[in-house]
C-alpha cells in the first residue's frame, strides 16, 4: 500500500459512519474492498466509523452454542468459531491481534461455565455479541496493518439501553432499544483518539452493566444510532444490492433503483415489503437530520438509495407498490352496536384473547373489517375457529381469505388520486375487500384476493408508470431497473431505433417535403421476423394484418415464409392480392355475417368459430369442413381470474363452458375442430403467458381427439418506455419448448402483429403553435388523433421527439397536442424536449402498428402519406 | 397410400398379438385390416424373470393386453372381437365383457350409444372353475400406485404406519405424481405407458372417443409389476363411494369410477388368485371408508399438503403455487375443498387452495351437482351426494364459514329442503366390514380410521 496519507483532520471534521454486513466482512478480498472505501472517505476529509456484523454465520454457531447443555460440545463449538478467525488471518497473513485473543479467551471461558453463573439470557447476549467483537477486532487489526490506523471501540461504551415499559427479561436483554441523541461529548472525545475506528452492530449495554442485543436489523440499527450520536454527515449501508426498488423484483423485474426517499417514505416501503432494511433503523435519524445512503459493495459505481429528510422540489409521485401474502380478513357486521361504549373494545378483547394481533382496519357505520398476518399460530390451530365463534356472538363474522395486501407508498399519496384512474379501474374488476389510507398521506392499500396478486402486481406497477403517478420520467428519483441492474442473464436492451442516427437525415428530408407521413423501415421488419423464426418450438407463424396491410409490409413477410391471419374479407382480398399462393391464411373473424364464412370458404383460408351461433343456425356452410374453434380462457379454468367478470365482459372466443354445446353441434354437422385458438391479450412481456395457454389448450384438446394444432395468438409486448426491457426470445423458446415436450401431439402456432411491425413505423409531422396555459405548455403539431388514434383510444404512450434538434438539451415540458377539434387530442402529455419552434420536424415513434390502419378523416384534414424505405 | 379408415365404420376389433422383452411389453391391436396399433409398456430396470415365475407373467401380460385393448377398442365400437391367440375361459371373459360394457358406459351414455350385447369375447367354452393357481412365495412387499391425490397417500401412511415394506408406483410421468411419491420417502418405481400413436390419427379421423376405465388399465400393468419386481400384494386406495352409480340411463348404471368399485376389485383378485397366482392380492386399502373418513384422515397429514392434488386438470407442468396445482373449477376441485373444510383450520385450507371456492358465486353450480341438488352427480371420482351434503351442513353451521356465499346459499335456499336428522358427518366416519384387504395388512385399515 502506498502511504500518501491525506492531512490530518481538524477537530470538527463531518463524520461518516458506514456498516457491513457479514458476508462483506468474511474474506480477505471483501476487506480490501471495506479498506478502499473507508480511506476514499476519509479522504473526502471526514472521520469514518466503520460498523461490523460477525462473519457470515457465526451467529447462528454462537446461537448453537448456546443451545448445547453439553459443555464438551460448548467448547468444541467454541473452537470451531475461533478457527473461522484464525483461518481469515492466516489468509491476510497476520498474527492474532491482542484485542482479538482477549476476546477469544473470553469466549471460551463462557463456553467453559455456560449459563450457570450469569443466568441464561445474559449468558446467551454475551455469547453472541462475541461475533461482532471478535469481527471488528480483526478488521481494526487488517486496517490498521494496510496504513490505514484504525482505533477499535467498544459499542457498549457508547450505545446505552434504556428501559421501556412492557419490556420482558427477553426482550430487555435480546432485542434492546438504544435512545440516540447527539453527543458532543462523544464527538469530541473520539476525535481526540483518532480519524478512523471500528465499532461492532448489534449489541449495546444496559443499566446494571450487562451486554445486551439490539434484536433484528441490529447492525443497520447501530450504524442509525452511531450515526445520530455523532450528528453524522451521513450514514452508509453497504449491503449486496443497490438499495431500495419500487417494487420487490422477485415479482416485478423492471422494478426500478429508488435514488431518494424521505424517512417516512422509506420506512413504509421497508415496513410493507421491502427486505433491505429493517423499518425500525431510520427512526433514530430523523430528529438529528442525518441522511442514510444504502450502497452496493460489489457495484460501489451505483448511485445507491439517499434516505433523508422530506424534500420539497420533486412533483409527487408514488414511490413503490408492495404486495404482503396470506393475510386473513376478519369482517364483522351488526347494526347500531358499535356507537355502545366499550364495544369495539369488548370486541377487541377476543383478538388479544386468541393471540391474534390486528394490522389494518376499517370501518362503516354497520361493519368493522379488520386484518390479521399470517403466522402459524392462525394456520395451524382452532383460534380463528374460536375467535369466530366468540364474535358471532355480538355480530355476523365473516372470515376472508386468502388476501393480499397491495400498498402503494408515495408521499401525498393524496393529491395523486386523479392519475390513478387507470390504476382504479384496474382494482375495479376485482373483489376489492378493504381500502385503507393512513391520514399521514404516506399510503394507499388494497385487500384483495390473494391468488390475483402475482400477475396484478407486476401490471400495476407497469401502469403506474403509463399513467404518470409513478414518475419514471424523472431521473433524480429514480434509477435503473433491476432486471438492467441485476438480471440474469444478458439484459436484452433496446437497440438504437433505427431513425435515431441512421436514417436521421432522410428523415428530416422526408418531414421538409411533407408532413403528416408513415414511414416503414422494411429491414427492421425484417429483423423482427427473424428473431421470432428463431423461435424452433413454433411450427406456423402468422402476422396478424390488422395491425398493418401495407403491401411492402405484407411482401416482405411472405418472404420470410410468414402466414397471414386476417379478420375480414377485406383483409383477405388485400392479402391474397399481395402474397404467393403458396403462403397459409387464417381467417379469424368476429360476429361476422353468414357471407363471409361462405366467402371464406371459396377460398384457401383456414376458417375460425368462436360461438355458438354459425353451427346452430348456418349449418349448411360449414357441413363437412374443417375449422379452427376460438376459446375464452378467461373465465372456466381458473386462469387470469382478474377477468373473472370481465371474461364474459369480452366479446371474443367461446367460453368454455359451452365447448360440449358446441362439439355437439360440430359432431352434428359433419364439422372437424382441427385447431384450438386463444388469444390472451396484447402487450405482454412475461414468456410464461403463452405457455400457459398452450397448456390450457392443450388439457382441452385432449378430450377432443381431432384436434392437429393449437394456435397460441399473439399479444407479443412491444416495450414503449426508455429502459424497459424487450421481450426476451429465448426465452419464451425456452418456456414454448417445454410446455410442448409435455404436449408432443399438437403443431403450434402463433400470430403476431405489432411485435413485427410497431417499431418499423415511425409518424412525422410539424411543429404548427405553441400556447401557454398556466404552467402548461402547448406544443401543436399537424397532425393528430386522425393520423393515430392510440393515444387517445388506449392512453398508449408513444416516444416522441423533435426530430430537428434530437441533440439539444430537453429544457421544455410539453403536452404535444394535434389540430383536431377534441379535448382528447393529445399525442403525449408532460413530455421533456428541446425548446421547439415552427416547421421542427416532430418525430413520434413505434406508429407501425394500429397507426395508418385506425386513421380516420375526421374533421376532413389531410391523411398520412406512406413511405417505404426498402 | 392405404384408404384412410373410418373408424365409426369398422366391422372388427383384433387383439394380435403381444409380446414381452428386455422391460418392454408390446401390446398389438387392430381394426378390421388396417394397420397395427402397438401400445408400448415400459418397466424400468426390469430384473430378469425366474423360471418359475414365468407362467404367472404371461398370464398377466396377457389380461393387460386384453385390458388395455379397451382404450382402442372404443375408437371404433365395432360388432366384432377377434384375439389371435384363442379364445378365453368363461372366467376371463366374464372379467373382461363386464369391464368393456361398465367401464365403457360412461362413454356410451354421453355418445348416446348402446353396447349391451355388443360386446362378446370369444369364449371357449372352458367353465371358471375355483381352481387355486400355484403359489410364487412372493416377498412380502406392497406396490401403493400414487395419483398424487389424497387417497393414496392415506394409504401409503398407513402401510407405513404398521411397518410395511411398500413402493410406490406410478404410471406415465406427470410431475405433480413424482413430486408426491418423493414426498412419500418410499422406493419408487415409475412405469411408462406408451399409447400407440395411430390412436391419435383415428382421432383426428373421427374416432369415437370418452372416458376409460384407466384404473383397470393401471391395476393390469400393477399385476405384471407385481410378477416380474416380486411384490405380493398391490393396494390401491379406492374408498368405499366409488362403487355408488354416477347415473342411471336407460336402465343401465352408469358409474364413472366402476374399476375404482368393489365389483371390478372382486372380478380381478379372484382373476389373479385363479390365473396368475395364489398369493397374489389385489385390494383397495380404503374400501370400508367413506371419502370424509379419507379426508380426515388425510388432514393430519401436512407434509403433503403443498404437494398433492386431486384436481381434474392434467398438470404437465408443476409450479409453486396453488392455482398450478388446483385449477379450482372442477368438481374433483370442489370436493376435496368441501370434504377437507371440517377437519383443516379455514386459513390452512384456503393457503392449500389458494383461494375460497365456497365464498365465489361462480361456483354454486358445481357445488349444486356435488350435492346433487337440481343435478346429477358429476362424472368424476368423487364422494356421494349425502357426504357432500353432510360435509355442507357442517360448515353451515360453524361461525368462521356459515356467512361465506355458498354456505350461506345452502342455509337460505337448500337446508330447509333437506332432512337434518340425515345430514350428521359423524355416520361417515365409520368404517363398513366389506373389502378384500390381505390379513398381511389388515392392521393398516385401522390406521386409517
Amino acid at each position: 500500500m502506498t502511504s500518501n496519507a491525506p492531512a490530518p483532520l481538524s477537530s470538527g471534521a463531518p463524520w461518516i459512519v458506514m456498516k457491513f454486513g457479514g458476508t462483506s466482512v468474511a474474506t480477505l478480498p471483501r476487506w480490501q474492498n471495506i479498506r478502499e472505501l473507508v480511506a476514499s472517505r476519509r479522504a473526502e476529509g471526514a472521520r469514518v466509523l466503520v460498523v461490523v456484523s460477525a462473519l457470515t454465520g457465526i451467529t447462528d454457531a454462537l446461537k448453537q452454542l448456546c443451545a448445547q447443555e453439553d459443555k464438551g460440545k460448548r467448547i468444541e463449538a467454541y473452537k470451531a468459531i475461533a478457527q473461522r478467525h484464525y483461518d481469515l488471518l492466516d489468509h491476510m497473513q497476520l498474527s492474532v491481534p491482542d484485542t482479538l485473543a482477549t476476546r477469544l479467551r473470553e469466549l471460551s471461558k463462557l463456553a467453559e461455565e455456560g449459563p450457570a453463573v450469569m443466568g441464561e439470557l445474559a449468558w446467551s447476549a454475551l455469547v453472541q455479541a462475541h461475533g461482532e467483537l471478535m469481527s471488528s477486532a480483526l478488521g481494526a487489526a487488517f486496517l490498521s496493518h494496510t496504513d490505514l490506523p484504525t482505533q477499535w471501540l467498544d459499542a457498549r461504551e457508547c450505545l446505552a439501553a434504556v428501559a421501556l415499559p412492557n419490556q420482558n427479561e427477553r426482550t430487555k436483554l435480546l432485542s434492546a432499544m438504544v435512545e440516540a441523541k447527539p453527543d458532543p461529548a462523544l464527538n469530541e472525545r473520539l476525535a481526540q483518539l483518532g480519524e478512523v475506528f471500528i465499532t461492532q452492530g448489534f449489541i449495546a449495554r444496559e443499566s446494571q452493566g450487562r451486554t445486551v442485543l439490539l434484536g433484528r436489523g441490529g447492525s443497520d440499527t447501530s450504524a442509525s444510532y452511531f450515526g445520530a450520536l455523532l450528528k453524522a454527515q451521513r450514514v452508509e449501508i453497504w449491503t449486496d444490492v443497490a438499495g431500495m426498488f419500487t417494487a420487490n423484483p422477485r415479482q416485478v423485474q423492471g422494478a426500478r433503483l429508488l435514488q431518494k426517499l424521505d424517512y417516512e417514505e422509506a420506512q413504509e416501503i421497508a415496513s410493507t415489503g421491502a427486505k433491505v432494511l429493517h423499518p425500525r433503523c431510520l427512526s433514530p435519524l430523523r430528529e438529528p437530520r442525518v441522511p442514510m445512503l444504502i450502497k452496493d459493495t460489489n457495484r460501489p459505481e451505483l448511485e445507491g438509495t439517499v434516505i433523508g429528510p422530506e424534500v420539497r422540489e420533486h412533483a409527487p409521485s408514488v414511490k413503490a407498490i408492495s404486495a404482503r401474502k396470506g393475510i386473513t380478513l376478519i369482517s364483522m357486521e351488526s347494526v347500531g352496536m358499535w356507537q355502545q361504549v366499550g364495544f369495539l373494545a369488548d370486541v377487541f378483547a377476543h383478538f388479544k384473547q386468541h393471540g391474534l394481533s390486528v394490522d389494518l382496519i376499517s370501518s362503516a357505520e354497520t361493519n368493522v373489517t379488520v386484518s390479521l398476518d399470517p403466522t402459524e399460530n392462525l394456520l395451524d390451530s382452532d383460534a380463528i375457529a374460536a375467535l369466530a365463534s366468540d364474535l358471532a356472538k355480538v355480530c355476523r363474522v365473516k372470515v376472508i381469505a386468502p388476501c393480499a395486501a397491495i400498498t402503494m407508498v408515495g408521499r401525498g399519496m393524496r393529491s395523486m388520486l386523479h392519475t390513478l384512474s387507470g390504476v382504479l379501474a384496474e382494482f375495479g374488476q376485482l373483489r376489492v375487500h378493504l381500502i385503507s389510507q393512513s391520514s399521514n398521506n404516506l399510503n394507499l392499500t388494497f385487500v384483495v384476493d390473494e391468488s390475483v396478486v402475482d400477475e396484478l402486481v407486476p401490471r400495476l406497477h407497469e401502469m403506474l408508470i403509463a399513467a404518470g403517478a409513478l414518475r419514471t420520467d424523472d431521473s433524480a428519483l429514480f434509477g435503473p431497473s433491476w432486471q438492467s441492474l441485476y438480471g440474469s442473464g444478458e439484459t436484452i436492451a433496446a437497440s438504437d431505433a433505427w431513425w435515431r442516427m441512421q436514417e436521421r437525415e432522410r428523415l428530416l428530408a422526408l418531414g421538409a417535403e411533407a408532413t403528416p407521413r408513415y414511414v416503414y423501415h422494411l429491414p427492421t421488419v425484417r429483423k423482427q421476423a427473424r428473431a421470432l423464426k428463431t423461435l424452433g418450438a413454433v411450427d406456423r407463424l402468422h402476422y396478424a394484418v390488422k395491425a398493418n396491410t401495407h403491401p411492402a409490409i405484407l411482401r416482405a413477410l411472405a418472404e420470410e415464409g410468414f402466414g397471414f391471419e386476417c379478420v375480414s374479407p377485406g383483409e383477405l382480398k388485400a392479402v391474397m392480392a399481395v402474397v404467393p399462393e403458396s403462403a397459409p391464411l387464417l381467417f379469424t373473424p368476429n360476429f361476422a355475417p353468414r357471407e363471409d364464412y361462405a366467402w371464406a370458404f371459396t377460398t384457401r383460408a383456414t376458417v375460425s368459430l368462436d360461438s355458438l351461433y354459425p353451427l346452430e343456425h348456418w349449418g349448411d356452410v360449414f357441413r363437412g369442413r374443417e375449422i379452427v374453434l376460438r376459446l375464452d380462457l378467461g373465465r372456466g379454468l381458473g386462469h387470469h381470474e382478474k377477468v373473472r367478470t370481465g371474461g364474459s365482459g369480452s366479446k371474443f372466443g367461446l367460453p368454455v363452458d359451452q365447448l360440449d354445446a358446441f362439439l355437439r353441434l360440430a359432431d352434428a354437422h359433419g364439422v372437424t375442430v382441427r385447431g384450438l385458438h386463444a388469444h390472451l391479450g396484447s402487450g405482454i412481456l412475461d414468456v410464461k403467458h403463452w405457455s400457459e395457454v398452450y397448456s390450457q389448450l392443450a388439457t382441452i384438446a385432449e378430450r377432443i381427439g381431432s384436434v392437429a394444432f393449437l394456435d397460441i395468438g399473439g399479444g407479443l409486448g412491444v416495450p414503449s418506455h426508455p429502459g424497459e426491457a424487450q421481450l426476451d426470445i429465448a426465452a419464451l423458446e425456452e418456456t414454448l419448448r417445454k410446455v410442448k415436450a409435455a404436449y408432443p401431439h399438437y403443431q403450434l402456432w402463433m400470430e403476431p402483429g405489432r411485435y413485427l411491425v410497431a417499431d418499423a413505423g415511425v409518424l412525422i409531422t410539424r411543429v404548427t403553435q405553441q400556447k401557454g396555459k398556466g404552467s402548461w405548455r402547448y406544443l401543436g403539431v399537424d397532425t393528430g388523433m386522425n393520423s393515430l388514434i392510440r393515444p387517445a383510444l388506449y392512453d398508449a404512450w408513444h416516444e416522441i421527439v423533435n426530430l430537428t434538434r434530437l441533440d439539444e438539451p430537453a429544457t421544455a415540458l410539453y403536452q404535444v397536442v394535434g389540430p383536431i377539434c377534441e379535448s382528447g387530442d393529445v399525442i403525449g402529455s408532460d413530455r421533456r424536449l428541446p425548446e421547439a419552434q415552427e416547421g421542427d420536424v416532430v418525430l413520434v415513434a413505434q406508429a407501425g402498428a394500429y397507426g395508418k390502419v385506425m386513421s380516420s378523416p375526421y374533421n376532413l384534414r389531410d391523411e398520412a402519406e406512406e413511405i417505404v424505405i426498402e | 397410400m392405404t384408404h384412410p379408415i373410418q373408424p365409426r365404420l369398422t366391422q372388427v376389433f383384433r387383439f394380435v398379438r403381444h409380446s414381452y422383452a428386455d422391460g418392454v411389453a408390446e401390446l398389438v391391436y387392430a381394426f378390421d385390416q388396417g394397420e397395427e396399433l402397438i401400445e408400448r409398456v415400459r418397466f424400468p430396470a426390469p430384473p430378469a424373470l425366474t423360471p418359475e415365475r414365468k407362467h404367472a407373467f404371461n398370464a398377466a401380460l396377457r389380461l393387460l393386453h386384453y385390458i388395455a385393448g379397451v382404450s382402442y377398442y372404443k375408437a371404433g365400437v365395432p360388432p366384432k372381437i377377434e384375439v389371435a391367440d384363442g379364445p378365453l375361459d368363461d372366467a376371463t371373459a366374464d372379467l373382461l365383457e363386464a369391464l368393456y360394457l361398465h367401464g365403457l358406459a360412461e362413454f356410451a351414455y354421453r355418445n348416446g350409444l348402446d353396447l349391451r350385447g355388443r360386446i362378446a369375447f370369444p369364449r371357449s367354452g372352458e367353465p371358471s372353475g375355483k381352481v387355486e393357481a400355484a403359489a410364487l412365495h412372493l416377498p412380502k412387499r406392497t406396490l401403493v400406485p400414487i395419483g398424487g391425490g389424497k387417497d393414496s397417500l392415506v394409504a401409503v401412511e398407513a402401510i407405513k404406519q404398521i411397518g410395511g415394506e411398500a413402493t410406490a408406483v406410478w404410471v406415465g410421468n406427470s410431475p405433480l405424481i413424482a413430486a408426491c411419491a418423493e414426498r412419500t420417502g418410499l422406493p419408487m418405481l415409475n412405469i411408462q405407458r406408451e399409447l400407440a400413436p395411430g390412436l391419435f390419427e383415428l382421432n383426428r379421423l373421427g374416432a369415437w372417443n370418452g372416458h376409460i376405465p384407466v384404473t383397470a388399465v393401471n391395476s393390469a400393468i400393477l399385476a405384471v409389476a407385481a410378477v416380474l419386481y416380486g411384490f405380493d400384494s398391490i393396494a390401491f386406495a379406492n374408498e368405499r363411494s366409488a362403487s355408488a352409480a354416477t347415473l342411471e340411463y336407460e336402465g343401465q348404471q352408469v358409474n364413472h369410477q366402476w374399476s375404482k368399485g368393489y365389483a371390478f376389485e372382486q372380478l380381478l383378485t379372484d382373476w389373479l388368485h385363479t390365473h396368475v397366482a395364489s398369493d397374489l392380492d389385489y385390494c383397495s386399502l380404503l374400501r370400508p371408508y367413506s371419502e370424509l373418513a379419507i379426508t380426515r384422515a388425510f388432514a393430519k397429514l401436512t407434509p403433503y399438503f403443498d404437494a398433492f392434488s386431486s384436481c381434474n386438470r392434467n398438470f404437465k407442468i408443476l409450479g409453486p403455487k396453488p392455482a398450478d396445482r388446483w385449477c379450482g373449477q372442477c368438481p374433483k376441485c370442489h370436493f376435496v375443498f368441501l370434504a377437507l373444510a371440517p377437519f383443516l383450520p379455514k386459513p390452512r385450507l384456503l393457503a392449500i387452495f389458494g383461494r375460497n371456492l365456497l365464498d365465489d358465486e361462480t361456483q354454486a353450480a358445481g357445488f349444486d351437482a356435488l350435492l346433487e341438488y337440481h343435478d346429477h352427480k358429476p362424472f368424476e371420482c368423487v364422494g356421494e351426494g349425502a357426504e357432500a351434503r353432510a360435509a355442507m351442513y357442517t360448515l353451515s353451521q360453524r361461525p368462521e364459514w356459515q356467512e361465506d356465499t355458498l354456505v350461506a346459499r345452502f342455509r337460505s335456499e337448500i337446508l330447509p329442503q333437506l332432512d337434518v336428522s340425515q345430514l350428521a358427518l359423524e355416520p361417515w366416519l365409520h368404517a363398513s366390514g366389506e373389502h378384500r384387504v390381505p390379513v398381511r395388512l389388515q392392521a393398516a385399515l385401522a390406521a386409517i380410521g
